[in-house]
């Protein structure tokens, strides 16, 4: 009997050695650097290059400007952030800094997973960031990420030159006459309109239009209670059935929302894009026939009502880890970056060719005063007619919007609306039970 | 990949240990000489350390991570606050998830568009090369392997373009013949045979390869008795081959069913589980609901996935139950 005690120990003690062995493989945990500076991992989502640029660039130049902080960029594309940062997180080595969405600041600090930076960085960093911004990332009286940029999420580009041999002297204002125009303007090869059309791309980029029909999201208040079956979402995916089921926009979506290829590649004389897409389209030489002709407006709202929200404003922040040994550090970097000299920022968004915007009062007007600011055509319309008007994004779980984008694509592919509002109203009813949002909302 | 080699090797290894509890029964109760007990200890003792390491891996890859898990779906987990007991709360929000049930629906479907069809290929495929010339069967054979090891992603990417509404060459053959074009990936009826369409190239090579290998054991002697008897192909096909391929079948039907359950790189890179969550198997909705950046979708998505695991362990139980396992005849 002793001897297979035995040998059960030393497949316990085997057992335990493999597991010391595959402990040691893991690298020890960040915080400082061979040469005893404290190191800041900084993971940044991928977006078009210039940004990456831009960032490799800054950290380069923060590094070498002292000798206490060394700050590690890693790029991270997007289709993988999610998992990565979990697994990350998981393991104890979520990065000390990332970009974060707006959407994601509320639902991060309601489980204690971003830093509050009001009690890390300078109080004056915090007077400068615009007022219609700062509730984006405050939440009570902490400051849970610093804004980089805001860009509408919902701007209507249009190609002149096609308005104008179709006979149409001005984009439209209301929903009928974006309708009429884009029956105006489909013929053989080209399709008269572009919008989103599958429900992950639905669930952020119809938020604004969502807003503009019904006054509010499908979840509002304190979240005790879904809305979706409020009877103007009925007109909303009347209208994105219109647009898909009278073959008026691509049947495909060959390229997501985000990406405005339809649009570049001339296969459509209208469009639904977020403002990057200006960024996208100047930059890309086989689209030069397209971008001469390009204009664009504030998305119409349902009643022509110039003042009614038709977008919101996405847009990026920094944020800093709750369990980052090095906060100070993080903090200190993130300031001297993003809150700081205003030449830096400014260099940032005449690089993205005015097609995001700042979120700092000081950087907008120091942006102003540039001679490349001045001469943007674009550059007006969208600070003084969609920014103003804009909406927040709803901090709600994304399974809410997700729901009732769901829903919305059923309907704009000719299902039953109010069958398909129904089934949306249940689903976020699921929702607010099983993730118990009642009372814990505030927009 | 729709038969990685992993997959099927951690399936084989699952049916073994669940269907064959008992293979060898020691006989405790025969008398033995002294010399021969000693002996027969000596055995084991060899015996059980030459299985002590899988044990021992087995143990920390396989047991502890299933075992851990079932421990943490009973909380609500959160990488930076105390983890809630919840009991088995998450199981009740899973099961009566009808999006989940759906998700199975669709993984179901899609091994019924599958399955028969990769059998059916690959018996028909391994039953031709077997008929030709060493050259030529060498050739072929390369040939079908081919597909299995393109990446499930790039012939994911390929198919989307060949799907494409404007300008895919699916729609420019059946252009031809007066029909189209057709928005195959956006269409919720169309969508799913659409993606099956890849997974079934994906598969078929290596099915046809074990099968070819199944049909090689069978000896020649069989088949030339058969046909002084005057047996045509099929009835040599019906009553040599397939029972004694019974065995192969079984394990390429088994797994290429679990595979198909679990097939997640087509619709992911393909059409994002829509049009209409018409593509969302199960594997791809664990996967979304994994994304939120809450407590509760990390808890929901490590739930959905146990009770997956048990779906499919149910699944390949039936599948055994309804095709009896037998040892092969000429053993």
């Amino acid at each position: 009997m002793h001897k297979r005690i035995t040998r059960l120990a030393t497949v316990g003690i085997a057992a335990a050695a493999v597991g010391v062995m595959l402990a040691g493989c893991t690298p020890a945990s960040s915080g400082t650097t061979e040469d005893g500076k404290s190191k800041v991992v900084f993971w940044q989502q991928k977006f078009e290059d210039y940004q990456q640029d831009w960032f490799k660039a800054q950290v380069a130049e923060f590094n070498e400007s002292q000798d206490e902080v060394e700050v590690e960029l890693l790029v991270v594309p997007a289709d993988t952030w999610d998992q990565k940062l979990k697994a990350a997180q998981a393991a104890g080595k979520a990065p000390d800094v990332k970009t974060t969405s707006y959407g994601n600041i509320k639902p991060m600090q309601a489980s204690g997973q971003i830093a509050d930076l009001s009690e890390l960085m300078d109080a004056d960093a915090f007077d400068d960031i615009a007022e219609n911004i700062a509730p984006f990332v405050t939440v009570d009286d902490g400051v849970y990420g610093y804004p980089l940029l805001v860009e509408p999420s919902t701007v209507l580009f249009y190609r002149t030159d096609l308005l104008a041999a179709a006979g149409i002297d001005a984009p439209p204002t209301t929903w009928d006459e974006l309708l009429d125009d884009a029956r105006t303007l489909t013929t053989g090869d080209v399709y008269g309109m572009n919008i989103g059309q599958t429900a992950p791309d639905l669930g952020w980029s119809s938020w604004g239009l969502q807003y503009n029909v019904a006054g509010d999201f499908p979840l509002r208040g304190d979240w005790s209670e879904a809305s979706a079956d409020d009877p103007a979402y009925e007109d909303l995916a009347k209208f994105y059935q219109t647009l898909y089921t009278e073959k008026l926009m691509p049947q495909e979506a060959t390229y997501p929302y985000a990406d405005c290829s339809f649009f570049g590649e001339g296969k459509v004389a209208m469009s639904a894009c977020g403002s990057w897409a200006l960024g996208q389209l100047s930059a890309n030489p086989d689209w030069a026939g397209v971008w001469e002709n390009t204009a664009v407006a504030a998305f119409p709202s349902s009643d022509g009502d110039p003042t009614s929200p038709t977008s919101t404003l996405g847009g990026w922040t920094l944020t800093v880890d709750a369990k980052s040994k090095v906060q100070d550090e993080s903090a200190e970097f993130v300031q001297w970056l993003l809150a700081d000299d205003t030449d830096r920022l400014v260099d940032f968004f005449t690089a993205t060719g005015f097609s995001k915007y700042p979120a700092r009062v000081s950087v907008t007007e120091a942006l102003a005063a540039t001679p490349e600011a001045a001469d943007d055509p674009f550059l007006a319309t969208i600070t003084e007619d969609i920014v103003p008007y804009a909406k927040a994004e709803p901090s709600y779980p994304w399974d809410v919007s997700l729901a009732f984008a769901t829903s919305l694509e059923k309907a704009m592919r000719g299902g039953d609306i109010p069958a398909a509002m129904s089934e949306a109203q249940a689903a976020i009813e699921d929702v607010i039970k099983k993730q118990k949002l009642a009372g814990t909302g505030s927009d | 990949m729709t038969m990685s080699p992993q997959s099927t090797n951690r399936l084989a290894t699952a049916a073994s240990v669940a269907l064959e509890p008992e293979t060898t029964a020691p006989a405790p109760k025969r008398r033995r000489g002294v010399g021969r007990l000693s002996t027969h200890v000596m055995d084991n003792r060899t015996a059980y350390v030459m299985i002590a390491p899988m044990v021992v891996l087995l143990g920390i890859f396989v047991w502890w991570p299933l075992l851990y898990s079932f421990y943490l779906s009973t909380f609500e987990i959160s990488f930076y606050e105390e983890p809630l007991f919840v009991g088995l709360q998450f199981y009740g929000y899973v099961l009566e998830d009808p999006d989940f049930w759906h998700s199975i629906g669709i993984g179901a479907t899609y091994v019924l568009y599958t399955v028969p069809a990769i059998m059916i290929i690959a018996f028909l495929v391994a039953s031709f090369i077997r008929t030709v010339g060493r050259k030529v069967a060498g050739l072929l054979k390369t040939t079908v392997y081919v597909p299995t090891v393109v990446s499930a992603v790039i012939t994911s990417v390929v198919f989307v373009f060949m799907y494409r509404a404007d300008g895919g060459l699916i729609n420019w053959l059946i252009g031809f013949v007066g029909l189209g074009p057709f928005a195959f990936l956006s269409d919720p009826e169309l969508a799913l045979p659409a993606i099956s369409v890849p997974g079934i190239w994906l598969a078929f090579g290596i099915t046809t390869l074990i099968m070819l290998a199944g049909m090689y054991d069978i000896p020649q002697s069989y088949y030339e008795a058969a046909q002084l008897e005057g047996a045509n192909f099929f009835q040599r096909t019906w009553f040599i081959t397939i029972p004694l391929m019974k065995n192969v079948l079984l394990y390429l039907v088994v797994t290429a069913t679990i595979a198909g359950m679990q097939q997640f790189e087509l619709p992911l890179v393909m059409t994002q589980g829509g049009p209409t969550n018409s593509t969302m198997t199960p594997n791809l909705f664990i996967f979304n609901q994994f994304k939120d950046p809450t407590p509760y979708a990390t808890s929901f998505s490590l739930t959905a996935a146990l009770i997956l695991f048990f779906v499919l362990g149910g699944i390949s139980m039936l599948i055994f139950r309804l095709i009896r396992s037998d040892k092969a005849i000429d053993a």
